[in-house]
């Protein structure tokens, strides 16, 4: 039992807790001491319980604590499961007001599949959107590993702290507000245009938001400034479980700074670290339309029109069939990433979601 | 023990419930209680309440019917995915469907095919089997064969060509007494030739736009802060179509026109690729300004006011500058082509004839009492007040003058835009030529218009019959599916090479012209012009009956 607890501690990536478990595990030990079956002195019944009978005991001492994942349970229930019979909509002719299931629903197969596959534009979509995230993950997912880990061997405390907020800070600020001060800082007439200008350069300014090249850049630089520090945080709670005896043991082995970081930190919060890779390889096709429609002036849109922009498009054009079709595609291919992701990192770490 | 298991209990019990007490939470609020019908309208907060307006006042007077109007903003409107499926609603007013959305609203019974209930509809009727007006029936047609919504007929004239060019008279003054005006432009000899209707060639434009551009114009010492050729691209009115046209293509917007009843994309012409690279040449002259491609129309107008624009392109100039500075601008003919030495303008596909304003819908309870009441909104009276404003408002003078209404331009502070935003609901009217002639005089504004236009026009070489808008078109459902399919994408990647090719560094090549442009998108260009010739075969054997 405390083996399988702390492995699964392990597991979730948080080996602090196992010493809390053992704590926990003996304390119910105590309390329930002659409540099951257990002859009061000391000696165990010779029939070796079932495993059945081990998780019906179990249940009867624990099972209220079930009782708080209910409303998580519930909440997924309703807010996940139930909403994705609307898949279905994918095939169909549908409407606002139509029922999705119903005598007088126009089921029409494929068709809305067939309609978008053979859209001429269909690859450029499809490697907008894969650039487009793939670039945002290479750069966005080891940015905020690197700050937790510097942050984390700063010798002044305070400082770390103040690092820490002004960091994290924009993560707060609204897309809408996000990109209005791209707009002002790169835009027409913004403040790197008039700069420029002013420096005697072209009376055009630079104009990135006319430049289809400088789309991936802004987008992905932008919303990495915005959320590098807040990603930091999830690191930082894994690096605060670091046991400070390897730090010492390791200092007394003479190794520096940087060699810690490798030996110790490091190595601590890779389970974290493999878990998140997972969880955002299984995200990578689906980076968020709003702010690609915020961002949106038009002589870009060869380079920053993508799958999830398409949806939004022609769902809002009166083609739900259609939308629902191509947002469908989006979430399959993110499932088989996140499978794919899942089977190497058991294969080559030992590290699963499930 | 036991105490933590129940305080557990009901803290999960309490989360839950918190949870799902919300949904349940939203109930309907019907407020339309004890009138005959409820009407959903589009309407911002700024224009007066429909309930209250004297035209509508007088429409429950004459035909008898109780109807009451509640609304949407345009912002909620947009949001709204199911605005048929409204409850409490008999009907919506500006409605704004496309046509696969009439048609697909049409085939569920949601809303009403109004040819069933013509003959309560007399003026609509009238409308519909006018010998002169063909079209008219034609264009409101689904693919069924049924009419499912009421149009707004307007016709002036005027949306033909939404743009109109404009230059700033006092800076070329001021050129001329630098010694700065450059010797090419021959076309100006003195400060007398410029007046309204001055014409010049595209070459000497763009000399004097160079000066603009060099010259500190309105002498701040920033030479930055003038813009030289100011427009909205891909705006309705005052975009770059013009200057593309002036080049001998008839361009729009849409890039697709008729010319000789061939449904033609102009993107296709030489003449078209010859203009966007003298484009991107004026862009990297600094001529245009990269605002003039990520602006929106309010933009534009807030920048104008304060007369920095050299030259422009708009409607008219009245909003674009500021009162006192309206003297400081003349209009220009359309540029004269240098190789050829004549005017081109195309025409813009925006039509007269908008074909869903209203929709009834199937839930109402008595649809020919609505429709009777509606049909009312066709008499010349009336879509004037609906138009303008009601006359007890002041849109009009109360006395008619050789039965026509008169319009009133005097609106003391307010101008008269502002006065026709709050007080007129638009919608469903029919003003046609016939209407202005003998029912309703033109406002001072749509004159003046008129008569610009009379001066813009009156050389282009695509004036006559060969050039003409698309029409309305009757399209089968195939047809709106593959348009559906292609025509989106179609549209947004033209619009992209061009805007890109305008504003990059390097001239566009032929061949980039040729294979980004042309050959990727070859197959959206061929079954959107098949689509629409097709449409467009049809629309022509059925008005020439």
């Amino acid at each position: 039992m405390r083996k399988k607890a702390s492995a699964a501690a392990t597991e979730a990536g948080s080996a602090v807790l196992t010493e809390n478990d053992l704590l926990i595990e003996q304390a119910y030990e105590a309390l329930d001491g002659g409540a099951e079956g257990k002859s009061p002195d000391g000696i165990i019944n010779n029939k070796q319980p079932s495993k059945w009978d081990k998780w019906k005991a179990n249940f009867k001492r624990r099972g209220w604590i079930l009782l708080f994942i209910l409303p998580a349970l519930i909440y997924i229930l309703i807010f996940c499961y139930a909403p994705m019979y609307g898949i279905l909509i994918a095939f169909q002719d549908y409407m606002p007001g139509d029922q999705i299931i119903g005598s007088n629903t126009i089921w029409i197969g494929w068709d809305n599949f067939h309609t978008f596959f053979s859209n001429p534009n269909f690859w450029d979509y499809f490697t907008n959107t894969f650039l487009l995230c793939f670039f945002g993950f290479i750069v966005g997912f080891p940015l905020p590993i690197i700050v937790a880990l510097l942050l984390n061997s700063l010798r002044a405390k305070k400082v770390k702290k103040g690092l820490q907020i002004l960091y994290y800070a924009p993560h707060f600020i609204s897309l809408v507000v996000m990109v209005g001060m791209l707009k002002l800082i790169f835009g027409s007439d913004g403040l790197l245009d008039q700069l420029s200008v002013k420096l005697g350069g072209d009376v055009n300014g630079l104009q990135l938001f006319l430049k289809p090249e400088a789309f991936r850049p802004l987008f992905i630089f932008s919303g990495n400034w915005q959320d590098f520090g807040w990603s930091a945080i999830i690191y930082l709670a894994a690096l605060s479980g670091v046991d400070p005896a390897l730090h010492e043991a390791a200092k007394v082995d003479g190794a520096s700074r940087f060699r810690r970081i490798f030996s110790v930190d490091l190595p601590a919060i890779a389970p974290t670290i493999v878990m998140l890779m997972i969880l955002s390889i299984g995200n990578l096709m689906s980076c968020g339309y709003e702010k690609v429609l915020l961002m949106d002036p038009e002589g870009i849109l060869g380079t920053s029109e993508i799958l999830s922009t398409y949806v939004y498009r022609f769902g809002l054009n009166g083609s739900y069939g259609l939308g629902t079709a191509a947002g469908l595609f989006n979430s399959v291919i993110n499932v088989a990433l996140l499978i794919i992701a899942n089977f190497t990192s058991k294969k080559l770490a030992n590290q699963s979601m499930w | 023990m036991k105490k933590r298991k129940i305080f557990a209990a009901l803290l999960a019990a309490a989360v839950c419930g918190a949870a799902v007490i919300p949904l349940s939470a939203c109930v309907y609020k019907d407020d339309d209680d004890g009138h005959e019908f409820t009407v959903l309208t589009v309407k911002e907060e700024t224009v007066k309440d429909y309930n209250t307006m004297p035209v509508f006042r007088a429409l429950a007077r004459e035909t008898g019917k109780d109807v009451f109007w509640v609304y949407n903003t345009s912002t909620q409107y947009a949001n709204n995915t199911d605005p048929v499926g409204t409850k409490g609603i008999d009907a919506i007013y500006h409605a704004g469907f496309s046509n696969l959305q009439l048609y697909n609203y049409g085939r569920r019974g949601k809303i009403v095919a109004i040819d069933k209930y013509l003959q309560y509809m007399p003026n609509f009727k009238a409308i519909l089997e006018d010998p002169e007006r063909p079209d008219i029936a034609e264009a409101l047609k689904s693919p069924d064969g049924h009419i499912y919504s009421l149009p707004r007929i307007e016709e002036m004239g005027l949306k033909a060509y939404p743009n109109l060019l404009f230059i700033n008279k006092a800076w070329v003054e001021k050129l001329i007494d630098g010694g700065n005006l450059p010797a090419e432009v021959k076309s100006i000899s003195g400060k007398e030739d410029l007046k309204d209707g001055l014409a010049l060639k595209r070459s000497e434009f763009k000399a004097i736009l160079q000066q603009f551009n060099a010259l500190d114009m309105d002498g701040d010492r920033d030479r930055t802060n003038e813009v030289p050729l100011a427009f909205v691209s891909n705006n309705w009115q005052g975009n770059e179509s013009d200057l593309i046209a002036s080049f001998g293509v008839p361009e729009n917007i849409e890039h697709k026109t008729i010319v000789d009843d061939k449904v033609t994309f102009t993107i296709e012409s030489k003449e078209w690729f010859n203009a966007v690279k003298e484009l991107n040449d004026w862009y990297n002259k600094g001529l245009i300004r990269s605002t003039a491609f990520t602006q929106t129309q309010d933009e534009f107008l807030a920048r104008g006011q304060d007369g920095r624009y050299g030259a422009f392109y708009w409607w008219e100039k009245e909003t674009v500058v500021s009162k006192d500075l309206q003297g400081d601008y003349i209009m220009l003919q359309p540029l004269i082509d240098d190789a050829t030495g004549k005017q081109y303008v195309g025409k813009s596909n925006e039509l007269e004839v908008e074909k869903s304003e209203c929709v009834i819908l199937g839930t109402c309870k008595d649809k020919a009492g609505l429709l009777s009441y509606f049909d009312k909104f066709f008499e010349p009276d009336y879509s004037a007040q609906l138009n303008y404003g009601s006359i007890e408002s002041g849109a009009f003078e109360r006395e008619k003058v050789d039965g026509k209404l008169i319009p009133n331009d005097d609106h003391g502070k307010q101008s008269a835009d502002d006065f026709r935003m709050k007080n007129a609901p638009y919608g469903v009217v029919y003003l046609t030529e016939k209407v202005w002639q003998t029912s309703v005089e033109m406002e001072k504004r749509a004159k003046l218009r008129l008569e610009r236009l009379d001066v813009y026009v009156e050389n282009s070489v695509f004036k006559g019959a060969e050039v003409k808008s698309i029409p309305n078109l009757n399209y089968t459902k195939e047809q709106l599916d593959i348009l559906n399919k292609y025509e989106t994408s179609l549209g947004k990647n033209i619009t992209s090479w061009l805007v890109n090719r305008i504003t990059s560094k390097s001239a566009p090549t032929e061949s980039d012209w040729q294979n980004n442009l042309l050959k990727t998108n070859r197959t959206s260009i061929e079954e959107v012009k098949k689509v629409n010739q097709a449409a467009y075969d049809k629309y022509l054997e059925a008005i020439n009956k």
